[in-house]
Order: structure tokens, then sequence, then C-alpha cells
């Protein structure tokens, strides 16, 4: 049997991924694609916790489930908003669009 | 599933889930970078499936790897000049280091932590468990969820018409 | 399990409004100044409702409290909602497209906020608190040919879904500890002896703070804020600085008193430090802004900060600091809620909103000035108006919890947002006018405007109605953490 501590530590690999994507890239729907990882490896601690220790009260798989359906929605939302930022001006880097000041 | 078998299974998608997640954090082609995801994607479903978790496998594969991605590639394909000048910011030696720091930090809680008892035995999920639990006891954030996918549709509407 | 489905009828209510809203706009033949009022009326009705419910403690199964503290909630959410309404009439108008599902969405998010108030279990809350961001995530881009506002938006997006995954990181932590989601199973699971879990428990509590940090832009996580509320349409600026700070700290209260107080003496430093930068942050940036929303962005993150150093003011014992925080709460709402509303007329006059071009407007449009210097010394805390009632009996509550220090820091920060709140009123008061020339008057706008300087005296002069509503909300959830479990099903 693969022990639970296997699948925590795949998640911190995963989710430290996803933060360092985050934080270091410029491109919008780069950074989206950071965020799915980020929510792959809260996916996978929930089901395993699920799975492994609290098999009775398996609410981590319903959460998995939502936050699958939630993803969904926020890439669907977020692209049609960068979507609307390309068209209006060409470029879509986060900080060169920056017409904002600190 | 037991054994050898289970541990060769993990390893083999763990390895495909983590190399496929690298490539989507450091390559600059957004194509690619979708691709690469897919695998991670497909990794991650892999795993639930080795979890005994077949019905979200399912709603993962459809769902991540099907349309999500789908709706990605379009996105890019829409915006012609979405995939240049995908360079990194200055911030990024800070986010290696918090991204390590925070690697390290959950590592090290992982395995300080002591486990109680491992139940994964007898855990058998059916989708039918499931759905009862979505229209039972979880009813509330089931219907929640519906109001906040009609929300997101009109926004995501509203933002791309052109007029 | 047996659900009392009527216990939700308010937002039915707000649901049924919102598509009512949604085919005005397709369909009706209603002016779009109009429909503003419709949906103000369809807040107001559901505030109304919620008040069926007024000191009774029942429970929706074992997912919502319907109790005195979502009653309080839900008579604030539709009153922010309706003011917002109101300000709106005339500035969308004028400046937006799509008014009718402007409106259905405002109006759609008051039942996600209502929701994060009312949730006894993390699934429930979760799914509010994204209903709640992805309205405000569209509502803060809505002006979509206008570059600042898409990219405003697209920031506050991003940054949004960030920090969810933080908080669902922490979540499935805590859930790893505890087996459950549900804020009483928590508390009890780390009542009991830990023992090797405690690291994860306060590792996954850490990223939860971080994650709400974030939606309620405490520094060091406020970055989006600046941007998205200058960036947003002046209307939609009014409601997030409302409602997200509203009902996010309704949601971090809740949780931190029903579910995390076992370990209060964990968290309670790492709140004392994140209000601490909050405060300095917050404020003495404002201090260097030119532009009037970002102005008030910084000062509403400064108020955050007061907000927080109440939530690490928290004990076990009294349910003081939790009380002043919901006190607080409300008298903040009130006072930005009516200097948006001033600021939102001047917008829909002249188009303008940098700070220098606020001056002499005492002579331009004397009414405007007078209330906008008024809520803004209820931001700074002045005696005879609501600010300083609410802060004062904050501070106090802060204070009485051993922090000391961190109570005079409140203090000295409010010092610095004096200055910079009587900057602006130095513009409108004592520089001499481009023209002369009279402003018109919005007569709805006014209205607005004069029930909520009224109710910033009457808060200010009279705060023990409220104060009594704050009270009871607040041993509320102390006493829901122990009775909860007896009232479901």
């Amino acid at each position: 049997m693969i022990p639970v501590q296997h699948f925590l530590l795949l998640g911190a690999l995963l989710f430290s991924l996803g933060v360092y994507g985050v934080l270091s890239r410029r491109n919008a729907v780069l950074i989206i694609l950071s965020v799915e990882l980020m929510l792959q490896a809260v996916n996978i601690n929930l089901v395993a916790f699920a799975v492994y220790l609290a098999p009775d009260e398996f609410v981590g798989l319903i959460f998995a489930l939502f936050v699958i359906a939630v993803a969904a929605a926020e890439v669907g939302l977020a692209l049609a908003i960068a979507l609307r930022l390309f068209r209006n001006r060409t470029t879509a880097n986060v900080d060169e669009v920056d017409s904002l000041r600190w | 599933m037991t054994g050898v078998g289970e541990v060769a299974a993990f390893w083999i998608l763990a390895t495909i889930t983590v190399g496929s997640a690298v490539v989507v954090a450091l390559v600059r082609d957004l194509v690619r970078a979708v691709v690469a995801l897919v695998g991670s994607f497909l990794g991650v479903a892999g795993l639930f499936i080795l979890l005994s978790a077949e019905f979200l496998a399912v709603v993962q594969v459809l769902i991540y790897a099907g349309a999500i991605s789908i709706l990605m590639v379009f996105a890019i394909a829409l915006t012609p000049r979405s995939a240049r000048d995908n360079a990194e910011t200055a911030m990024r030696w800070l986010a290696l280091a918090l991204a390590l720091a925070m690697v390290g930090l959950l590592i090290a809680v992982a395995t300080v932590t002591e486990w109680g008892p491992q139940a994964k035995e007898g855990f058998q999920e059916t989708a039918s468990a499931i759905g009862e639990a979505l229209l039972n006891r979880y009813v509330l954030p089931f219907e929640v969820a519906s109001v906040l996918l009609l929300a997101a549709m009109l926004g995501a509407v509203v933002m791309v018409r052109e007029d | 399990m047996r659900w009392d489905w009527s216990l939700l009828a308010p937002e039915y209510l707000l649901a049924g409004w919102a598509a009512l809203m949604a085919l005005l706009g397709l369909w009706g033949r209603l002016r779009a100044y109009w429909l503003g009022y419709v949906a103000a009326a369809g807040a107001l009705a559901s505030a109304a409702t919620s008040l069926i419910w007024l000191g009774d403690r029942t429970a929706f199964g074992d997912l919502l409290a319907v109790d005195h503290y979502t009653t309080f909630f839900r008579v604030t959410f539709g009153l922010i909602a309706a003011s917002v309404c109101l300000i709106s009439a005339g500035y969308v108008e004028r400046f937006l497209r799509h008014h009718g599902e402007y409106y259905a969405i405002l109006v759609v998010s008051v039942i996600g906020a209502t929701y994060m108030a009312a949730a006894q279990e993390l699934l429930s809350a979760y799914i509010a608190l994204e209903l709640l961001s992805f309205s405000l995530y569209v509502l803060a881009s809505y002006a979509k040919m206008d570059l600042r506002s898409n990219e405003g938006g697209l920031k506050y997006m991003l940054l949004g879904a960030f920090s969810s995954a933080l908080f669902l990181y922490g979540l499935g932590l805590i859930y790893a500890v505890t087996k459950t989601t549900h804020y009483q199973g928590i508390a009890e699971a780390l009542a009991g002896d830990l023992g090797g879990t405690k690291g994860l428990a306060l590792l996954g509590l850490s990223l939860i703070v971080v994650g709400l940090g974030f939606k309620v832009s405490a520094v060091p996580f406020h970055m989006w804020a600046p941007d998205a509320y200058e960036g947003a349409p002046l209307p939609v600026t009014a409601f997030i600085s409302a409602i997200s700070k509203a009902a996010g700290f309704a949601l971090f209260l809740k949780l931190m008193v029903q579910a995390f107080l076992p370990l209060h003496d964990d968290w309670s430093p790492l709140l004392a430090s994140l209000a601490t930068v909050t405060m300095l942050l917050g404020n003495l940036v404002a201090v260097h802004q030119r532009n009037i929303k970002r102005l008030l962005a910084y000062s509403s993150i400064g108020q955050v900060g007061y907000l927080l150093a109440g939530i690490a003011a928290l004990s076990p014992e009294t349910a003081n600091a939790a009380s002043a925080v919901l006190l607080h709460l409300a008298g903040y709402v009130i006072s930005n809620l009516a200097a948006f509303a001033c600021v939102t007329v001047y917008y829909n006059w002249t188009g303008k909103e940098d700070i220098y071009e606020y001056r002499g407007l005492a002579e331009r449009a004397p009414f405007v000035a007078l209330a906008l210097s008024i809520s803004l010394f209820s931001l700074a805390g002045m005696p005879l108006f609501a600010g300083f009632v609410t802060k004062f009996v904050l501070f106090q509550a802060i204070a009485e919890a051993d922090l000391l220090w961190l109570a005079a820091v409140a203090v000295f920060a409010s010092f610095v947002s004096l200055y910079y709140y009587l900057m602006v009123m130095r513009q409108m008061y004592l520089v001499e006018p481009e023209t002369r020339e009279r402003l018109g008057v919005a007569w709805p706008e006014y209205g607005l405007v004069a029930v909520l300087v009224v109710a910033i005296f009457v808060v200010g002069l009279g705060p023990q109605p409220l104060f009594n509503a704050a009270q009871e909300a607040a041993s509320l959830v102390y006493q829901g953490a122990a009775t909860f479990a007896a009232l479901s099903p």
C-alpha cells in the first residue's frame, strides 16, 4: 500500500510549481495554467485524505468535484476577460499592460 | 491492484504528472504549455483511479483534459499576439525562493506529521454514493454552484460580446 | 435529512430578482435609470424578508445557521446592494453597457455574501466565496472598452484565483487533521490532543489566513486592490470596498471563532502582525495618492487593518472583540458608501476623479462637499460621527485583550488617516475653484447621500441599537459553537 505521505508530497511539488508559475509569469494565460496546477495539487490532497483518513466522511471527494466545477468556470471567465483585454490592446502580459501605478 | 504493480503505477503516474507540471511552469510557448498541462491532468486522473476514486477520474478527464484544455487552445488561437513576449517577470528569483521554501516546509511538515490509521483498504467509491451526497447532504452547495455557473456564464457573455 | 427550504426565502427572492433584471435588460422598455431602482427594491425586499427570522435560532441542515448573525449580515448586505444600485443608476446609464446583466450580477453576488456569513461548514463557505468573487471579477471589468477596467479586473481575477487555491490547499490540510469540514467538528478535533499533527494544522490555518487575507486585501496581499479599485467603474468600486470586506470578515470571524478558537494562542500573533503592517502601510501609502479612488482604496486597506486587529484580539472568554468587529464593520460600510456616493455624483457631473480637481467644490456644490467631509471625518474616526464610536469600541476591545501596543498602533494610524482626509477637505473648502458655476442637483443620489449621512450621525450619537445588534450576533456565534450540534437534525 502506498502511504498517504507520498500523495501529500506529490501535491506539495505540484502546488509549489504552480506558485512559482503564478509569481514568475507575465502572460495571463500562463498564469491561469499555473493556477490550474495548484488546483490539481489541492484535488490530489483532498481525494487522498478522503480515501485514506476519512473513508466514512468522504466529503473530500465531493469537495474535489466542486473544485473542478469552479475551476472550469474560472478558466472560462478569466479567458473572457483576458480576450477582451487582448482585443483592446494587443498584448497579454500583465505587467506590460500596466498603466496603473503602484 | 496491490503490491508491486500499485507502487510502480504510482511512480510512473507521479513522474508524468510532475514532469508535465515542470514543463508547464517553465516553457514559454503557450500551446506547448497547454499540451503539457493536459499530460498533467491525465496523470492526476490516473492517480485518482489508483486511489479508487473512479468517478472523479472520469470527471477529471472529461472536464479538465477535455473541455478546459480545448477552451484554452481556442483562446490562444483567437488572440494571435498573445503568444509573444512570454518572458518571466523580475520577480522570478523571489518566486523561485518562495516556491522552494514552500515545498521545503510542506515536505518537512509531512514527514514530521504522525499519521493515524490509514484505512484505504475498505474504501469503495461509487457514483451513486457521490450522487446521493450531492443531492442530499450537500444539496445547498450544489444549488449555489449552479447559480455560480450562471453568473460566470452571464459575465463571460457580457465580456466578449462585440456590441 | 429533512430540509426547511423556507429558511432560504431571502435568497430565492434575490435569485428571482436577478433573473428579472436580466430579462428586463433584454426585453424591457424600461430606461436604464429605472433598472437601478427596481434592483434596489429587490435588495431591500430581501433584507426585509430576512427580518422574519429576527431572534430565531434555526439551521438549514448542518450547512447553514439562520440566527442573529446571519440576519445581521443579510440586512447589511441587502442595504449595501440597495445603496450601490442607487449609486449606480445614473452612472451605469451614462457610462456602461448591458445594464440588465449588470444589476443581475450585482444582485446575485449578495447570495454568495450571505452564505459566506451563514455557512457552518467549509464546502458551503467556499462555494459562496467563489460566487461573490466571480461576480466581483465581472463587475470590476464591466467597463469593457476601458483598458484600465480590463486590467484591474484581470489582475483581480488572477490574484483571486491564486488566493482561492491557497485557501483550498490550507483547507485540505485542515481536513486531513480533523477529518471533517464542519466548523464545530474542526473545533472539537483541534481542542483534543493533536499529537504529531499540530504542525500540519498550523500550516493549513496559515494558508487559510493568507487566502482570506487576499480576499479582504490585507497587506502584503493587497496588490490587486488599488488597481482593481481604480480600474473598476465607480459604483463597483464602492461595492467591492463594502461587500467584499463585510462578507470576507463575516466568514473570517465566524471561522476563527467557531472552528479555530482552540488554536487561538498560535494564530493571534500572526494576525496581530498582519494587522500592524496593514494599518501602517495602508494609511501611509494613502498619503501619496492623487486619485480619489486610489486614496479610498488605501484608506479601506487601513480599515481592514483595524478589523484584523480586532480579530487578533478575539478570546475564548468574551465576545467583546467579536461584537466590536461587527460594529466597526457596519460603521465603516456606512461611511464608505456615503463617501463613494458623493464621489460618484461628482464624477457623473464632471468625469473627474483626481483629488486636485475637487478644488472649490464647497462653492460649486455645497451639499456634496459637506456630505463628503462628514463621511471622511467618520472614516477618520472623529467624535460625533459613526466612525468615532465604532473605532472607540474596537480599540477598547483590542486594548482589553492585552494588546495595548496594537491599539496604540491603531490610534497612530488613525491620526495619519486624518491627515490625508483633511487634504481632500482642504481642496474642497480652501482652494479657489476653477469656475464658480454651480453644479446641478442630482435628486435620487442626494436622497441616498442624505440617508447615509443621517445614518452616520445616528450611529455616532446613539450607537446603542446597533451596538446591541452586534453584541447579540457576536454572542450567538460564540454560543453557536456550543449549541449548534443540538440544533442540527
